[in-house]
C-alpha cells in the first residue's frame, strides 16, 4: 500500500498543483516541497528495514491476462533512487518557487514536475517490467512538457521534441526487448526474473533482448551516440535541468542496467557492449564539456561523461565496480543537481551563462557561492568530500575491467581530470577568481534559491567526513540488490598512500593543466571533425529536417490527386492478384459449354456489346446515354427470356427513369472537353479489357458445377404456403429478404435527399464549418 | 407553357396510371407487380401531370411534399416489421389475418403487404423529390 | 434477443423517419438525434453485456430459418463494433449540434447521420453476404451525400474520387457475391463457410476471394487502394470527417476480418503473407503522408490509413493475441482519432482555418483543449497509460511471438513517426505563438457552445484513458471476440443450429 500510495499522492498533487499555486502564491514552493520531503523522510524510515537482500513487495493487478501488474519492489537499489528522487525533488520544488516566481504558468510547471516525480518514483519502484515501461514513457512525456516549458521559444520546442523522439525511439526498442524477455521467461516480474536468470541468459533470444534493452537504456541515459539530446535539453528552465537532466531521469537508463544486471549481465555481450558505450561516453562527454562556454552546456556534457562512467562501472560488473557506481551515483546527483541550480541562479542574477563573462560572484552571491564551492570540490574529488571516496573506488574498479583495463584506466584518468577542469570553470572560477565583468543585480537571492544547493553541497561534505552514515544502510543494500548476493560495504575516507591515491594526484595535476590550457583546447576541439563531418546530432537534425520534404515527395507520387491514376493502380493491383490466384489453381475445371445458347440469345448479347462500344466512342453525351439505355433494355430482354417478368419490368422502368433524369441533368453539365491522346486511351482500354477478362474468367471458373441446391428453391417451395404469395420475386422482396429491400429503399431516400440538397443548398460564401 | 394536348392527355392519363399503379401494388404478391414497380408508375403519373400543368400544381395535387412522402413510406415499411417484436418473434416476422368477405375468396392480409405499401409510398416520394428538385432548379435558372 | 439485435438498426431508422418528418424544427432535430444517440448507446451496452454472458446472439429476420432468410448475428466482434458505432455516433451527434452550420442542419444533416449509423451497424451485425452489400450501399450513399452537401468545389472534387473508387469496390463485391452464390447457392456467412468446408474444390472458389479482398481493401483504405481517403476526408465539415474516420474504414477492416477468418481460409498461407506486406506498406505510406502535411485535417486523414495498417497486421498474424490486439486497436483508434478531429473542429471554428503554419497559441488560450489534445495524441502515438499503448503492445507481442520481426520493426518505427507528426500539431497549433496574434481574429464563444464542443471531446478522451486503465476488462471482451474468430464453428453452429 505504501509504495502505490506514495506515487498516488504525487499524481494527486500534480493534478491539483495549479490550484495550490493559486492558493499559496509565492509560498507554494515551500508548501509543495513538503510532499516529496515527507516521502523522503518516510524513505529514511525504511532504511533500517532493508538489511540484507530482502525487499518490500506490493502487488496490484492491472492486466493479469497479459502479465501486466502494478507490482512494486522496494529494495536497496530502488530505495537509493527513491531517496534521490524525493530528496532532491524537495530541493528542486523549493528552488523552482524562487526561480520561477511570478511566472503565470507556475501552476502548470508544478503539475508537470510532480507528474514527472510520480513517474520517476514509479519507474524505480516497479517490479513489473511493463509497469516500469509505463512509468518510463511517462517520464519522457513529462520531460517533453518540462523542456518545452518556455514554449514560445523556437529553441525550447525543438529541443523538447528532440529529447522526446530520441528517448521515445529508444523506449520502443526497450518495449520490444521487454516483450522478448517476457516471452522467454514467461513473466514480466523482476522478482521472478531475478530467481530465474539462467533461463533468460540461455535463450536464443537473449542477444536480441539484451541489445534492444540496451538501446533503451542508452538513449535514456544519453550514451554516445544518442547523447546529443541532453545538451540540447538545456533549453529547459534550470530546475528542470537540475532535476531531470542530472539527478534523476537520465539515470533511469543506469537504473535499468543496474536492475537487470543480475538477470542479463553475465556474458561477454553484456560486458563488452556496456563497457564500450560507457567508456566512450565518459571520454567524449568530458572532452566536449571542457570546450563549452555556456554554463549549462558545460554541465550537460559533464553529465554525459558522468553517465558514461556509471554505465562503464556497471559494465565492468564486479562487486567493487558496482560499489563504485552506487557511490558515484549519489555523489554526482548531489553535486550536479546543486551546480545546475547554481547555474540557474547565476543566469538569473547576471543575465549571462557565458563562463568567459562571469567572475567575482562570491561577493554578491555568498551563500550560493559557498554551495558552489562545496559542490565543485566534491566534483573534483577533493578530500574530505564524498567525491574523493568515489574517485578512489572508481579507479580501483576500472583496474578490474575484464578487458582493456589499462586503456579504460587511462581514459578514466583523463575524463576525471577534465571533470576537475569543468568543476573549476563552473563552480570555482566564477566565484573566486576573475573580476566581475558584468553589472550584477545586487539583491541577494531569496532563500528558496540557495537553500537546496547548500544542503546538497553540505551533504557531500558530511558523507565524506562520515562515510559510515551511508555505507552500511544505504550503499550496501543497493550494491546487494545489483549483485544479488550478500556484500559488505565499508567506505573509508583515507586508504593510505597507494597506487590509487597516486592516480588521484596525477588526475588533479592534469586537471589543473587542462584548466590553464582550456582556451587552446577549445580551438583545438573546434577543428576536430569526424570523417565527413558526421555527428550524431547533425544526423538527427538532417533526418528531421529532411523528413517533411522526403515525405512530401513520396506522397506527391503516391497521392497524385489524379482519379484516373488511382483507378489504374487499383485495377492493376486487382489484376495482379487475380493472375496470382489463377496461377495457383491446381487443376482447371471444364468450362461451361456454349451448346445450349440459342440464336436470339447471341443476338441480344451482341446488341448489348454493340451498345457498350457505342457508349465508349460517341462524343455527344445524349448519344452515350441512349447507348446505356440500350444496354439496360438488352438486359431486360434477357430477364424476360429467363422468365423473370418482375425484374424485366423493374429494369425497363428504371432505365426509362434514368434516361429521363440524365437528360434533365445533362443540360446542366459543361461540354465535354477534348479527349486524352490516343495512346492514353489505348492503354486505358487495354487495362479495362483485361479487368473484364479477369472477372469473366473468375466467373467461369466458379460457375462450372452447381454443388448445392440454391436457397431460391426454398423460396419457391415456401412462398405460397408460408408467405401467402404466388409471386416469388415479390415475396422475396417484401418477406424473405425484406431487410434488403428496407435498406435499398433507404438508399433511395438518401439519394433523393442528396440530390435535393445539392440543387438547393448553397453555402454562398458563408462560413465553412 | 406545355401544350394543351398534353394537358388534356394528362387529365385522363394521370388517374388511369395511378389506378394501374395501385393495381400493380396490390396484386403484386401473387402476380408480377409490387410496391416498387407500382410506386415507379404512380410517380410517373404525377410526373406526367407536372409536365402538363407545371410543378407547382403537381405539388398541390399531392398536397404533402415528396420528402414527407418518402419519410412516411419509409416509416410504414419500418413499422410493418415491428408488431412481431411484441409477440417475441424476430423483427419482420409476417403476421397474417385472413379476410373472409362475402362473394370473394378468402383474402390473406398481412404485414408484408403493409411493407409493400410503405415501399410504394417511399418510391413515389423518391422520384418526385428528385424530379421536383431538378425541374424547379431549372425554373429558377430560367428566371 | 430479437429486439436487442435489431435495435441498432431500428433506433436510427425510426429517428431518421421522425427527423425527416420534423425537418423544419431544428430544436426537434437536436432532441430526437440526442435521444436516438443515447438509446442506441444503451442498446449497444446491453448487447455487449448479453453477448459476453450468453454467447453469440442470432435473430432470424422474418422468422425464416437460416440460411434462407437474413440473419443478424452478434458475436463479440460485432457487438464491440456496434458499441463503438454508438459511442462515436453519440459524440458526433452532440458535437454536430454546435459544430455543423444551420444550413446543412436544415437540409437533412441529422437524418443522414442516423442513416449512416444504421448502415454501419447493419454491416457489423448482418450474417448475410448480400445484406452486407446492402448496408455498404446505405453507408456509401449516406456518406457521399454528407460529403457533397454544401456543393463547394473542393467538396465535389473530393467526392468524385470517393464515390468512383467506392463504386468500383461495390461492383467487385457484387460480382464476388454472384460467383459465390452461383457455386454454393447460398448467401449466409455460416452456410457459405460450412459448404466450403464440404467442397473438394474449395480452392477454386477461393479464387473469388480476390474480389472480396480488393472490394473490402478499398473500403478499409489499405495499400494500394487508399487513394480516395486523403483526397476526400478534409472537405466536409469536421464533424462528418470525425464520424467517417471513426467508422467507415473500420467497416472495411471488419469485413476483411470476418470473411478472411471464416470463409476465405483455404489459401491462408498466401493471404496472410500478402496481408503482412500490405499492412507494412499501409502503415508506412500513411504515416509518411501524414508527416508531409501541413494542415490538420489532411494530416489526421493520412493517419487513418496508417492505423488501418496496424489492424491489418493483426489480421495477417492470425493468432489469438493478434486478433484480440487488432480489435482493441480498432476501438482505440476510432476513439482517439475522432477526438483529434473534434479538436480540429474547435480550432477551425475559432481561427477559421487549420493550416498549421498560420495558427498557434492554443496552449495558452485553451488549456483544457490542449490537455485533451495531448491525451488523444499521445494515445494515438501509443504512449502509456493510454489505450494506444495496449493496442500497440498486443500487436507487437503477437508479431514477436509469430517471429515476424520485420513487421514489428515497421510498426514500431511508424509509431515514432506518428509521435513526430502528433508533436508537429502540438508544436505548431498549441505551443507556438499565434502568428496572427494581436488579440483579434479569435471568436469568443458563448459558454453553452463551448460546453457542447467539449462534452464529446471529454467523453472520448476519458474513454481512451479508461481503456488503458481498464485494459484487462476490454481485453476480456476482445479476447472472447478473438476466440470466436479463431473458432468459426461457434458462429456457424449459432446460426445454423446443430451440435458442435
Amino acid at each position: 500500500m505504501l509504495l502505490l500510495t506514495s506515487i498516488g499522492i504525487l499524481l494527486l498533487v500534480a493534478a491539483i498543483a495549479p490550484l495550490l499555486v493559486r492558493v499559496f502564491r509565492s509560498a507554494s514552493g515551500w508548501v509543495l516541497a513538503l510532499v516529496p520531503l515527507s516521502l523522503f523522510a518516510g524513505g529514511i524510515g525504511t532504511l533500517q528495514m532493508l538489511s540484507g537482500t530482502e525487499a518490500i513487495l506490493e502487488q496490484w493487478t492491472w492486466v493479469p491476462s497479459l502479465g501486466i501488474a502494478l507490482s512494486f519492489r522496494l529494495d536497496g537499489l530502488s530505495l537509493l533512487f527513491s531517496l534521490l528522487i524525493t530528496g532532491i525533488g524537495g530541493m528542486i520544488v523549493i528552488y523552482s518557487g524562487g526561480y520561477l516566481r511570478g511566472t503565470p504558468k507556475l501552476g502548470r510547471f508544478y503539475a508537470y514536475l510532480f507528474l514527472f516525480m510520480a513517474a520517476m518514483l514509479g519507474l524505480v519502484l516497479a517490479d513489473n517490467l511493463i509497469g516500469l515501461f509505463v512509468f518510463w514513457e511517462l517520464t519522457s512525456i513529462s520531460s517533453y512538457l518540462l523542456i518545452g516549458f518556455y514554449n514560445e521559444k523556437d529553441e525550447s520546442r525543438r529541443s523538447a521534441l528532440q529529447a522526446l523522439l530520441v528517448t521515445g525511439a529508444g523506449g520502443l526498442a526497450l518495449l520490444a526487448g521487454i516483450i522478448l524477455i517476457g516471452t522467454i521467461a514467461g513473466s514480466y516480474e523482476i522478482s521472478y526474473l531475478l530467481s530465474n536468470a539462467t533461463d533468460v541468459r540461455q535463450s536464443p533470444l537473449y542477444p536480441a533482448a539484451l541489445l534492444l534493452m540496451l538501446v533503451g537504456a542508452f538513449t535514456k541515459s544519453a550514451q554516445v551516440p544518442f547523447h546529443f539530446w541532453l545538451p540540447g535539453a538545456m533549453a529547459a528552465p534550470a530546475p528542470v535541468s537540475a532535476y531531470l537532466h542530472s539527478a534523476t531521469m537520465v539515470k533511469a537508463g543506469v537504473y535499468l542496467l543496474a536492475r537487470l544486471a543480475p538477470v542479463m549481465g553475465c556474458c561477454g555481450e553484456w560486458h563488452y557492449l556496456v563497457m564500450l558505450a560507457g567508456s566512450v561516453t565518459m571520454f567524449v562527454g568530458a572532452v566536449m564539456a571542457v570546450v563549452q562556454t555556456d554554463l549549462k552546456r558545460l554541465l550537460a556534457y559533464s553529465t554525459v561523461s558522468a553517465l558514461g562512467t556509471l554505465v562503464l562501472l556497471l559494465g565492468i560488473g564486479t562487486e567493487l565496480s558496482v560499489k563504485a557506481a552506487m557511490v558515484f551515483l549519489l555523489v554526482h546527483s548531489l553535486y550536479k543537481g546543486a551546480l545546475f541550480m547554481i547555474a540557474g541562479t547565476i543566469e538569473q542574477k547576471t543575465g549571462s551563462r557565458d563562463v568567459r563573462q562571469l567572475g567575482g560572484l562570491l561577493k554578491i552571491l555568498p551563500l550560493t557561492g559557498a554551495a558552489a564551492l562545496l559542490a565543485a570540490l566534491s566534483m573534483t574529488g577533493f578530500p574530505p568530500l564524498l567525491g574523493f571516496i568515489s574517485k578512489e573506488l572508481m579507479y580501483e574498479a576500472q583496474m578490474q575491467a575484464p578487458a582493456a583495463a589499462p586503456l579504460i584506466l587511462v581514459l578514466g584518468v583523463i575524463a576525471n581530470a577534465l571533470t576537475i577542469t569543468v568543476a573549476i570553470i563552473v563552480g570555482i572560477r566564477p566565484f573566486l577568481f576573475a573580476r566581475d565583468r558584468r553589472p550584477a543585480e545586487l539583491r541577494i537571492p531569496a532563500p528558496a534559491m540557495w537553500i537546496g544547493p547548500l544542503l546538497m553541497g553540505l551533504g557531500g561534505l558530511l558523507f565524506g567526513l562520515f562515510p559510515g552514515l551511508i555505507s552500511n544502510i544505504l550503499i550496501e543494500p543497493a550494491v546487494q540488490a545489483v549483485r544479488a548476493e550478500q556484500v559488505d560495504v565499508d567506505l573509508k575516507l583515507w586508504h593510505g598512500i597507494n597506487p590509487v591515491f597516486l592516480l588521484s594526484m596525477v588526475t588533479v595535476a592534469l586537471g589543473l593543466v587542462f584548466f590553464f590550457f582550456r582556451r587552446k583546447g577549445r580551438s583545438l576541439v573546434a577543428q576536430l571533425r569526424l570523417p565527413g563531418g558526421v555527428t550524431p546530432s547533425g544526423m538527427y537534425q538532417s533526418a528531421v529536417d529532411a523528413l517533411p520534404g522526403v515525405s512530401a515527395a513520396v506522397t506527391r507520387v503516391v497521392q497524385s490527386g489524379n482519379l484516373r491514376g488511382y483507378l489504374m493502380i487499383v485495377i492493376l493491383a486487382f489484376l495482379v492478384l487475380v493472375l496470382r490466384a489463377l496461377l495457383a489453381v491446381p487443376e482447371w475445371p471444364a468450362m461451361p459449354s456454349l451448346a445450349g445458347v440459342t440464336f436470339h440469345e447471341y443476338g441480344i448479347v451482341l446488341l448489348i456489346l454493340a451498345a457498350t462500344v457505342m457508349v465508349l466512342v460517341v462524343r455527344a453525351r445524349i448519344a452515350a446515354i441512349a447507348g446505356l439505355g440500350v444496354v439496360g433494355l438488352g438486359i431486360a430482354l434477357l430477364f424476360i427470356m429467363y422468365s423473370a417478368p418482375d425484374l424485366a419490368i423493374t429494369q425497363i422502368l428504371i432505365e426509362t427513369l434514368t434516361v429521363v433524369i440524365f437528360v434533365l441533368a445533362v443540360s446542366r453539365l459543361p461540354r465535354l472537353r477534348k479527349r486524352s491522346p490516343v495512346r492514353t486511351r489505348m492503354r486505358d482500354a487495354l487495362i479495362a479489357v483485361m479487368a473484364g477478362l479477369a472477372v469473366t474468367l473468375l466467373s467461369l471458373l466458379a460457375v462450372g458445377v452447381q454443388l448445392f441446391p440454391k436457397i431460391s428453391r426454398y423460396y419457391a417451395d415456401h412462398s405460397l404456403s408460408d408467405a401467402f404469395g404466388r409471386n416469388v420475386v415479390n415475396v422475396i422482396l417484401v418477406d424473405f429478404r425484406a431487410l434488403d429491400t428496407l435498406g435499398e429503399v433507404t438508399v433511395l431516400a438518401v439519394a433523393a435527399i442528396g440530390v435535393f440538397a445539392l440543387l438547393k443548398l448553397r453555402l454562398n460564401g458563408r462560413e465553412k464549418v | 407553357m406545355p401544350s394543351i394536348i398534353l394537358r388534356i392527355a394528362a387529365r385522363t392519363l394521370t388517374p388511369t396510371l395511378f389506378v394501374a399503379a395501385l393495381i400493380l401494388l396490390f396484386r403484386g404478391h401473387n402476380a408480377p407487380g409490387g410496391g416498387f414497380i407500382g410506386g415507379l408508375l404512380a410517380a410517373a403519373a404525377v410526373t406526367l401531370y407536372a409536365m402538363a400543368n407545371g410543378p407547382s400544381s403537381a405539388r398541390q395535387l399531392i398536397r404533402v411534399t415528396p420528402r414527407t412522402l418518402m419519410a412516411i413510406g419509409l416509416g410504414i415499411a419500418f413499422l410493418s416489421g415491428v408488431p412481431s417484436l411484441f409477440l417475441e418473434l424476430p423483427y419482420m416476422s409476417g403476421q397474417w389475418v385472413t379476410l373472409r368477405l362475402p362473394f370473394v375468396d378468402a383474402l390473406p392480409i398481412g404485414t408484408a403487404l403493409v411493407f409493400d405499401i410503405g415501399i410504394f409510398i417511399a418510391v413515389i416520394g423518391f422520384v418526385l423529390t428528385i424530379f421536383f428538385a431538378l425541374t424547379e432548379a431549372e425554373e429558377e435558372e430560367v428566371r | 434477443m430479437n429486439l436487442l439485435l435489431v435495435a441498432p438498426l431500428l433506433i436510427p431508422l425510426a429517428a431518421a423517419v421522425l427527423l425527416l418528418l420534423l425537418r423544419f424544427s431544428l430544436r426537434a432535430q437536436y432532441i430526437i438525434s440526442f435521444i436516438a444517440g443515447l438509446s442506441s448507446l444503451g442498446a449497444a451496452i446491453m448487447l455487449v453485456h448479453d453477448v459476453a454472458s450468453l454467447g453469440i446472439h442470432v435473430t432470424r429476420i422474418g422468422n425464416w430459418p437460416a440460411p434462407f432468410g437474413i440473419v443478424l448475428v452478434a458475436d463479440m466482434l460485432s457487438a464491440l463494433m456496434v458499441i463503438l458505432t454508438s459511442v462515436i455516433g453519440f459524440t458526433v451527434i452532440v458535437y454536430s449540434i454546435i459544430a455543423v452550420d444551420k444550413a446543412r442542419q436544415r437540409f437533412g444533416y441529422f437524418p443522414l447521420l442516423q442513416i449512416l449509423l444504421m448502415g454501419v451497424s447493419g454491416a457489423f451485425l448482418t450474417g448475410d453476404m448480400f445484406n452486407l452489400f446492402v448496408w455498404f450501399e446505405v453507408m456509401l450513399i449516406a456518406s457521399f451525400v454528407l460529403l457533397v452537401m454544401g456543393g463547394e468545389r473542393a467538396q465535389l472534387q473530393g467526392a468524385i474520387k470517393y464515390v468512383t473508387l467506392n463504386l468500383f469496390s461495390s461492383i467487385l463485391f457484387l460480382i464476388g457475391i454472384g460467383i459465390l452464390y452461383g457455386k454454393l447457392g447460398t448467401l449466409n456467412f455460416a452456410d457459405i463457410a460450412e459448404k466450403l468446408s464440404l467442397t473438394p474444390d474449395a480452392h477454386l472458389i477461393n479464387v473469388s476471394a480476390v474480389l472480396f479482398l480488393v472490394a473490402f481493401g478499398i473500403k478499409s483504405a489499405i495499400f494500394p487502394f487508399f487513394f480516395w481517403l486523403p483526397d476526400s476526408y478534409h472537405v466536409p465539415p469536421v464533424a462528418v470527417t470525425a464520424l467517417f474516420s471513426g467508422l467507415l474504414t473500420k467497416v472495411g477492416i471488419y469485413a476483411l476480418l470476418r470473411t478472411f477468418s471464416m470463409i476465405f481460409v483455404y489459401d491462408a498461407a498466401f493471404t496472410q503473407q500478402l496481408f503482412l506486406v500490405l499492412a507494412g506498406f499501409t502503415m508506412v505510406l500513411g504515416v509518411i503522408g501524414a508527416v508531409a502535411q501541413g494542415e490538420m485535417r489532411r494530416l489526421l486523414s493520412f493517419h487513418i490509413i496508417s492505423q488501418i495498417g496496424y489492424a491489418l497486421m493483426g489480421l495477417a498474424l492470425f493468432s489469438h493475441a493478434a486478433f484480440s490486439g487488432a480489435i482493441y486497436f480498432i476501438i482505440h483508434v476510432a476513439i482517439a482519432k475522432t477526438a483529434l478531429f473534434f479538436v480540429t473542429g474547435y480550432i477551425l471554428a475559432v481561427r477559421g482555418q487549420t493550416e498549421l503554419k498560420h495558427i498557434g497559441g492554443f496552449f495558452k488560450s485553451a488549456p483544457v483543449l490542449a490537455t485533451l489534445f495531448l491525451l488523444a495524441a499521445f494515445s494515438l502515438a501509443g504512449l502509456p497509460p493510454f489505450s494506444g499503448f495496449f493496442a500497440k503492445f498486443m500487436l507487437v507481442k503477437a508479431g514477436l511471438d509469430a517471429g515476424q520481426y520485420a513487421i514489428v520493426v515497421v510498426a514500431l518505427s511508424v509509431s515514432v513517426l506518428t509521435l513526430f507528426s502528433m508533436t508537429k500539431i502540438w508544436n505548431e497549433a498549441f505551443w507556438k505563438v499565434d502568428p496572427a496574434t494581436d488579440g483579434k481574429g479569435v471568436i469568443a464563444f458563448p459558454a453553452l457552445s463551448k460546453a457542447l464542443y467539449f462534452l464529446p471531446l471529454i467523453i472520448l478522451a476519458a474513454l481512451t484513458l479508461l481503456m488503458g486503465i481498464g485494459a484487462e476488462w476490454i481485453f476480456g471482451l476482445t479476447g472472447q471476440a478473438a476466440t470466436e474468430l479463431l473458432n468459426p464453428e461457434l458462429y456457424i453452429r449459432a446460426v445454423l443450429g446443430g451440435a458442435l
